[in-house]
């Protein structure tokens, strides 16, 4: 019984393929409803076009910067709350110390990951090592981001930062493809070639699909998994340098919701909330999905309340979708 | 008519691509303990489930009591009098003993909960069964067993007339076993009529009044336990001659491969022995006598107190358990679901976990090496199933503890533990596990094998070394050992 039961599952279904890529999907479906109202309303194309989807990808490069680091943590069967004040809280730090004490871009950047670093690090002993559900750790955390840059800044805006990261958030190649979102797609190719092909991946795949089998299969897990918070807070860190840069300025609301738009990211994306399935590249497109929605929105004249309404059905959905293919298997 | 209780009349029940139960018909005699075999996969968990009315039957009908039923709900058949049993525990773990059994039937006074009550009358079947359980007492910290005997208390307490005790069997003890056993029986005087599943068919001669064999969804045969014997109780249940059930071969040992002196680790207390290579070494004792624990310790999973641990003679000093892999060793671990394999994995990652390096060219896995190279170990070990890529869960228990093994041959440990490697396996897939026992120990592997199953330790080991809490009781050759022998030193 149980084998026949596996033939019917062997060969991927239509369903299962469209799951895996729900996100490109998605992008294709809107790409074509959003550029005919687009005609039908204003008898032009607005929605399809280069200088709007260049917006478009600018929007998401920082979210799926940050995503990346959400979605590798759900790969292993966690998740960080902290990453969108880790966010703020660097950024926050780097501009105090370049704009106000004039420090040199570099050193400030080096501290900006310093920072990063250890709050990865205190989320990941605590998960990892001691067995602080990573809810509550990161949700302590994240408070303590926050507060800790709302001290700093005194929640006073920071702006004009120096010329020398202005290539980060605002440069182009070529004069035409902006430079943070070959930064977005540099970090995506080499996660998803690591996650794919490389024993590391696969170990975090085994760490995420069973702890317990990846221990006793000899693999670190706490290791694997103190590792993923590290490697998260690195890139919210370098995901607010990229932010700050393209904003030039910085506030306390600077990376706001970015850890709950990389859990929607990752998911439409097709990573599993259960942990040991999907693609990190899908995230890249979870999160280009999501900006395109919330673009075309704009577009149509949508009032932004009622975009975070939206934001929530598609987060919604998309879990449900999640949940109810992974109970059908079982 | 009348004496049957219960009538599983020309059951059929089909899945997508399948039928797993095929016209099944099955008579069941009021006040009696019947048992139902048959391997993995030949229908009986769904033969189960549609009495308790988890599935429907696509034809057929359930009559019980001479009342034709067709249960919608698992509620709708307990209410009718039929309780399950199943493998796993599903009691509430926070909550009492009395408060688990009365869950879902709740005892009240006027419109508040009569708790009083509920203990009182939890107390009375504690005692009429004999068993020393303290009602207010949390279930989760209580033992296995004493979990298995709340869950059973649970159905009494519900009126059940028809017990279905699915594998009861399978995390027990001999000793608790006798207590369970005894319990079955008692429930039997009292007129309740138990439908018993299990793999171990010493116990369904030992217990069962009547017989129903089930082979590939299709029922066999039913009859008295007294009018068919082991032998031929196989050959109905794989519907061919078994040949040998421990095809245990001859070793030629060789040099001591591994010692363990005076070893010191949480309950383990100076334990000593030596294996020699080509050997298969057996561990025997009660569950809770120390020897997972005494494999996790010379594995480095657990840090060792004091004592000291050989390979090939020489002194190792492991502090995590790749440093023990890197080395040869490797652990069949006792939960094959949870800790033997990632079930969302594929047959072929799972295969190359361990030992991903084989597979790897210059920092990048080869896919294409990996799938052929896992599939050569998957033929050798004839693990049955539909593709490499398929997903271990879909796997029969026989066909996931074959992808375990092929897990540490890929590894080509030569030092191998095996910790209960056949429990919850049926008789077909247990022989080829023995059978693979075997081709270990002819390529010069070595095996450590822990067992509950006294008939499997004297049936496939050399020497058999027996543990008691914690401390190490004797060691007999396999020529001379008994299950008396054996027993006489576990307790």
């Amino acid at each position: 019984m149980n084998a026949n039961k596996a033939t019917t599952l062997n060969t991927k279904s239509v369903g299962a393929l469209l799951k895996d890529w729900m996100s490109l999907v998605g992008i294709a479906i809107l790409i074509v409803v959003f550029s005919i109202i687009s005609y039908a309303k204003f008898g032009a194309q607005y929605f399809l076009t280069w200088s709007n989807w260049k917006n478009i990808l600018l929007q998401s490069s920082t979210v799926a910067i940050v995503a990346l680091g959400q979605s590798i943590m759900l790969l292993t069967g966690n998740f960080d709350l902290s990453l969108g004040r880790m966010v703020c809280l660097t950024s926050c730090v780097g501009a105090t110390l370049m704009v106000n004490h004039n420090m040199a871009p570099g050193l400030a950047i080096i501290i900006m990951f310093v920072i990063g670093l250890v709050v990865g690090a205190v989320n990941g002993l605590m998960v990892a090592y001691v067995g602080v559900p990573a809810m509550i750790a990161t949700l302590g955390t994240q408070y303590i981001c926050y507060g800790l840059a709302k001290l700093i800044t005194q929640a006073v805006p920071i702006p004009n930062m120096p010329e020398s990261i202005m290539f980060l958030g605002r440069g182009y190649l070529f004069n035409t493809i902006p430079f943070c979102v070959i930064l977005m797609l540099a970090v995506y190719i080499i996660a998803q070639f690591v996650t794919s092909k490389t024993r590391v991946g696969r170990n975090l795949y085994a760490v995420g699909g069973s702890r317990e089998a990846a221990f006793f299969s000899g693999i670190n897990v706490k290791g694997y998994q103190f590792g993923t918070f590290l490697l998260g807070s690195v890139l919210a860190t370098f995901g607010g340098l990229v932010l700050m840069s393209r904003l030039n300025s910085v506030a306390v609301t600077n990376g706001q919701n970015y850890e709950f738009d990389a859990v929607i990211g990752s998911i439409i994306g097709g990573v599993s909330l259960a942990g040991g399935k999907g693609r990190v590249i899908g995230t890249m497109f979870g999160c280009i999905f999501l900006n395109t929605l919330f673009n075309g929105f704009s577009q149509m004249g949508v009032d932004p309340f009622v975009q975070d309404v939206l934001k929530g059905i598609v987060l919604v959905l998309a879990v449900t979708l999640d949940v109810a293919s992974n109970k059908k298997k079982s | 008519m009348d004496n049957y209780i219960l009538t599983l009349k020309n059951i059929t029940k089909e899945f997508p691509g399948v039928k797993a139960l095929d016209d099944v018909t099955i008579n069941i005699e009021r006040g009696t303990i019947h048992g139902l075999v048959g391997e993995n996969g030949a229908g009986k968990s769904t033969l189960i489930k549609v009495l308790a009315g988890i599935y429907q039957p696509n034809a057929g009908e359930v009559i019980l009591d001479g009342k034709s039923c067709r249960f919608q709900s698992p509620i709708e058949a307990r209410r009718a009098g039929i309780s399950v049993v199943h493998q796993e525990i599903k009691l509430a773990e926070p909550l009492t003993v009395a408060e688990n059994m009365f869950l879902g039937n709740l005892m009240m006074k006027g419109k508040l909960v009569d708790w009083a009550g509920m203990r009182r009358r939890a107390q009375e079947i504690v005692d009429e069964l004999g068993m020393d359980i303290d009602v207010n007492a949390q279930v989760s910290s209580l033992t296995v067993a004493r979990k298995q005997v709340v869950e059973i208390m649970h159905a009494i307490n519900n009126n059940s007339r028809v017990l279905v005790m699915d594998e009861p069997s399978a995390v027990l003890t001999d000793r608790e076993l006798e207590v369970m056993f005894r319990i079955v029986k008692q429930l039997r005087e009292k007129g309740i009529t138990i439908i018993y599943i299990s793999h171990r068919l010493d116990e369904v001669f030992d217990l069962c009044d009547n017989v129903s064999i089930l082979r590939d969804g299709k029922h066999i045969n039913t009859l008295p336990i007294g009018e068919v014997d082991r032998k031929g109780l196989i050959t109905m249940m794989v519907g061919r001659e078994m040949g040998q059930e421990y095809p245990k071969v001859a070793a030629t040992p060789g040099d001591t491969i591994l010692e363990v002196k005076n070893l010191n680790c949480g309950i383990l207390r100076d334990i000593s022995f030596s294996v020699r290579a080509g050997e298969v070494f057996g561990i025997s004792g009660l569950v809770g006598a120390g020897r997972t624990e005494l494999a996790r310790a010379v594995l480095g999973i657990d840090h060792i107190e004091s004592g000291e641990v050989y390979v090939r003679g020489k002194r190792v000093h492991y502090h995590t358990f790749s440093d023990a892999i890197r080395d040869g060793l490797g652990l069949i671990p006792e939960d094959r679901k949870l800790q033997g394999l990632v079930q969302i994995m594929s047959v072929e990652r799972n295969t190359t976990l361990v030992n991903l390096r084989r597979v790897i060219k210059g920092g990048v896995i080869r896919k294409s090496l990996e799938h052929s190279l896992s599939e050569e170990y998957a033929k050798k070990l004839h693990v049955v199933t539909p593709s490499m890529d398929t997903e271990v869960q879909y796997l029969s228990g026989g066909n996931q503890q074959k992808v375990v093994i092929a897990k540490w041959l890929f590894q080509e440990s030569e030092i191998l533990f095996l910790d209960e490697p056949t429990r919850g396996i049926d008789v077909g897939a247990k022989a080829e596990i023995y059978r693979l026992i075997n081709r270990l120990v002819e390529e010069g592997k070595t095996v450590i094998m822990i067992s509950s199953e006294m008939p499997e330790i004297l049936g496939m080991c050399d020497r058999i070394m027996v543990m008691h809490e914690g401390h190490k009781m004797g060691e007999l050759d396999a020529a001379e050992a008994t299950q008396e022998k054996i027993m006489a030193l576990c307790t």
